[in-house]
């Protein structure tokens, strides 16, 4: 037997070394390779590349790295933490809200800028928050046909249309920048924080733009996955100092920032953040924002969607008092909202805490209902939970609060952690921890487990979501369903995979589709299709496809990478409807007991 | 089919699985060989999916004993996931994982955990390896698997209590026969355990080999006898458990070879396709010794 063997000193040579490999494999009749990338040897030496943590929200972003002993924020030239999340295109170069100077609040507002991308990424406009998005100060227009909305901030008087992922890039670089001036070493691997109801094609949304920046996404974490484990080392560490008993504690963690609202159900015992459950949806500080402003200014509905500049500069005025009348609203039982909006709208009114509350109703009772789910789920009695913990911005509205510790039967709420910085940090651990770095101290002796925060299945038994992989299950995970033909004598079957918890397909999101061609000509449900889906720990999805019968030498086996759609509309499957019908169909095997 | 034949021991159970794993692991496959893949893999894996499965034992998997409380399996399934969770042990972990975390789901649930322990149940009878361990009043273990293991003859036991004084976490008094019999394995430092086998007044503490554990409870366990109408109807035990395990492993020894040779023909009949998913595997247990070289060579050339 002849062996090879390479050193590749540099990544860049692989695929070129893979070539010649190749021309070779021709020639020889044995051989084997050995390909020790050396970033990998390098992640486990002392010199390891330490993933950051980044969490991007709707209104804020903030970025974290372990700097040997502990977990450390990053802060931007004006000694800021939380930097604003916006884009603005006001110059031939676009600035973030790393780096940029802003002269006045409103100017963010006055149309240049480009903000909430974290609501907007990877959606069609036929989407609800789409929709809502129309009452920005910025152009956001829809035609109601399944696909990605019209963006653009107002440039010397004209629209320059954008995308939320090209936004997203260039804040990224920005913070990407900022972080390896401050760490003096060039930075490309991340773990990002997002949303519980992000569906996976919103991720590739994400990953597209974190690509555009150069970064490398090491983990997405469910931000109250993040605040579980930041809650995991915290609870180790009190073990530690009193020597105690390591026992298990359930923490609910409910996060609302200006975007989304998440919760998580976590069991914690010996620094392994095990979730149990999650859920959410996109509701948050937005929404109270634009009830607020709706009820200041009402009959406003069509001030709002001209998007002339006057009304825009209107706009962003009524935003910035209604914020702030907002913010006030937590220690204030009541505030006085005076504010000269120019082109003869005034606002002078006093809002009671009382009056908020019942205008938010909705969102109130959205998050009571996540809660409820949640702990549902769980399947952790409410007498077990030891903490309860809130984060985001949304968590020092005092009915938020009201309202989570009575679904948890709660006088008190979890006190140490910082509800702003919860996230970034547990991203930054869990950025620690998956690049390899060990602590001598023990601090980064942690794991998370996570789970499926949606169901992914397939099209089958006519327009029927079959799920395989069910909502909340430990990853990586990977589980199997056989189906069967529709037709007799059918040799193609049409394999769409969905993602969504809607018992029809039309109720999720489309993943992708592919198709199995070679199956043996048989009647109906005699051949098996084995359909195996299959998710690993960087919640990378799998799906294979192959066709079980006995007696076939060589039977159709198929292997995608999903999601294969690139649009994230439902397009497609229409046509593929209108084209075949139900001729490609596939139906559940009932499983022999 | 070759799967089944690997022996399964306790202590090499997670290697074993990894093996095992190999077998059904698309991805080293087709990164492996991209060129040659062969798309007969699906219906393959699933062959071997179904008899790894029929012939994995969860407990055996997570290191715990048949009755161990679901806050035991918790604790052992994190420690478990601490050193193999792809987090942490990178992308080889995976199977390994997947593995842990179903038969972690299985065993949580106790539907679900009922309806595996009516399984394992059903291959005590069917095999006779391993599995004795689920037989009522069995020894558990405390801590991790040891190649000796304590054993009271109860034939011989006079119930003194002697043992259960000195080694009261260990050994307890079995108030349905009088007698003393091990509770926990090494429930109690190695000193009192000593102290205790030293105290029997008849000498009926017995040091044994862990494998014949397990034969040896089963056999102390009285056993329903055949009856003739209804004469000789009732309970049994042997009256020497040791000649009696005897007897019955080399029974077992002898059913196990035929089982091996029925299997054996099984294999001389297998496909093209089973015969290069072998060949993989044997090709990925040498890349292993091979990395092993590897890894050295680093160490020697840095």
């Amino acid at each position: 037997m002849i062996v090879y063997l390479f050193r590749v000193f540099d990544k860049q040579q692989l695929p070129y070394f893979f070539v010649k490999i190749q021309e070779w494999m021709n020639h020889n009749t044995l051989w084997l390779l050995i390909v020790k990338p050396l970033g990998r040897r390098k992640s486990s030496s002392a010199f390891a590349e330490i993933a950051i943590g980044i969490d991007i929200g709707t209104s804020q972003c903030s970025i974290a790295v372990w700097n040997g002993s502990q977990v450390e924020l990053l802060k931007n030239t004006r000694n800021q933490k939380l930097m604003r999340s916006y884009v603005t295109f006001k110059d031939e170069v676009p600035s973030g809200g790393v780096s940029n100077q802003i002269s006045h609040e409103c100017e963010i507002f006055s149309g240049v800028a480009i903000f909430n991308m974290k609501r907007l990424i990877g959606r069609v406009d036929t989407d609800p928050v789409v929709h809502a998005s129309k009452k920005l100060p910025f152009l956001v227009q829809t035609l109601d046909i399944g696909v990605r909305p019209f963006i653009a901030a107002l440039v010397n008087n004209a629209w320059r249309s954008t995308t939320p992922e090209e936004v997203l890039a260039i804040f990224l670089v920005e913070l990407r920048v900022m972080a390896e001036l401050q760490l003096k070493k060039p930075i490309r691997n991340v773990v990002l924080t997002i949303p519980v109801s992000f569906s996976r094609f919103q991720l590739t949304r994400i990953e597209r733009a974190c690509a555009m920046a150069g970064l490398h996404i090491l983990r997405l974490m469910p931000e109250p996955t993040a605040v579980a484990l930041l809650y995991a080392q915290q609870q180790q560490q009190t073990v530690h100092e009193n020597m105690g008993s390591g026992s298990e504690k359930n923490a609910l963690i409910f996060n609302m920032g200006a975007g989304y609202c998440d919760v998580a159900v976590t069991a914690t015992a010996g620094g392994v953040s095990q979730i149990k459950a999650l859920a959410g949806a996109a509701i948050g500080g937005e929404d109270i924002l634009q009830n607020m402003m709706q009820y200041l200014l009402p009959n406003s509905e069509g001030l709002f969607l001209n998007h002339r500049i006057n009304e825009i500069k209107l706009l962003g005025l009524l935003r910035v008092a209604t914020e702030d009348a907002i913010h006030r609203l937590s220690s204030q039982s009541s505030v006085q909202v005076d504010v000269d909006l120019g082109n003869g709208f005034k606002i002078y009114k006093v809002v009671t805490r009382e009056e908020f509350e019942q205008v938010n109703l909705e969102v109130f009772e959205k998050c009571e209902s996540l809660v409820t789910q949640c702990l549902r789920d769980s399947k952790v009695d409410i007498e077990d939970l030891t903490d309860v913990i809130l984060v985001g911005g949304c968590s020092y509205i005092p009915k938020i609060r009201n309202v989570v510790m009575a679904v948890c039967k709660r006088e008190e709420l979890y006190k140490e952690i910082n509800p702003l910085e919860a996230a970034v940090c547990g991203a930054a651990l869990e950025g620690a921890v998956a690049s390899g770095i060990t602590d001598p101290f023990g601090s980064l002796d942690l794991l998370t487990i996570q789970v499926t925060p949606l169901g992914i299945g397939i099209r089958a038994d006519g327009n029927s979501f079959v799920p395989i992989i069910p909502r909340n299950t430990t990853i990586p995970s990977r589980k199997e369903l056989l189906f069967t033909t529709t037709h007799d004598n059918q040799t193609q079957a049409l394999i769409l995979v969905y993602e969504g918890e809607g018992t029809k397909v039309e109720e999720n999101h489309l993943l992708g589709y592919f198709k199995i061609v070679g199956i043996p000509a048989a009647p109906k449900g005699i051949p098996e299709i084995n359909v195996c889906m299959d998710i690993d720990a960087s919640n990378v999805l799998r799906v294979f496809a192959g066709v079980v019968m006995p007696g076939t030498d060589q039977p159709p086996f198929m292997e995608v990478r999903m999601p294969t759609i690139d649009d994230g509309h439902g397009w497609c499957v229409e046509a593929l409807n209108r084209t075949y019908g139900s001729t490609l169909d596939l139906v559940t095997v009932q499983k022999k007991m | 089919m070759s799967v089944s034949l690997l022996p399964i021991d306790h202590l090499s159970m997670p290697k074993a699985f990894q093996i095992h794993a190999s077998y059904f692991n698309p991805y080293r496959t087709i990164s492996r060989c991209r060129l040659k893949c062969s798309p007969v893999r699906c219906c393959d894996r699933r062959r071997e999916g179904i008899s790894v499965r029929t012939k994995k034992n969860y407990y055996e998997l997570l290191g715990v004993s048949v009755d161990s409380s679901s806050q035991k399996i918790k604790e052992a399934y994190r420690n478990l996931l601490k050193k193999h969770h792809p987090d942490i042990a990178g992308h080889k972990g995976h199977e390994y994982t997947l593995l842990l975390n179903e038969a972690y789901n299985v065993l949580m649930a106790e539907d679900l955990r009922t309806k595996y322990d009516d399984s394992i149940g059903h291959m005590t009878v069917q095999f006779g390896t391993n599995n004795y361990v689920n037989v009522k009043g069995s020894s558990s273990w405390k801590g991790p698997l040891r190649p000796q293991a304590l054993f009271v003859d109860e034939n011989a036991c006079i119930g003194c209590r002697e043992c259960v004084h000195h080694a009261s976490n260990t050994f307890i008094l079995d108030k349905s026969t009088g007698c003393a019999r091990v509770r926990t394995q090494y429930g109690d430092d190695e000193h009192k355990i000593e102290v205790s086998v030293e105290s029997c007044p008849v000498n009926c503490i017995y040091w044994v080999d862990r494998e014949e554990l397990a034969l040896l409870e089963f056999l102390t366990q009285p056993q329903p006898k055949q009856g003739y109408g209804v004469y000789g109807q009732g309970w049994e035990k042997p009256a020497n458990v040791f000649m009696a395990a005897k007897t019955l492993s080399k029974q077992l020894r002898q059913q196990a070879e035929n089982n091996h040779n029925s299997v054996r023909t099984a294999v001389e009949e297998e496909t093209p396709a089973q015969a290069e998913a072998r060949a993989n595997a044997s090709l990925k247990i040498k890349m292993e010794s091979f990395s092993k070289i590897w890894d050295s060579l680093n160490e020697i050339f840095g």
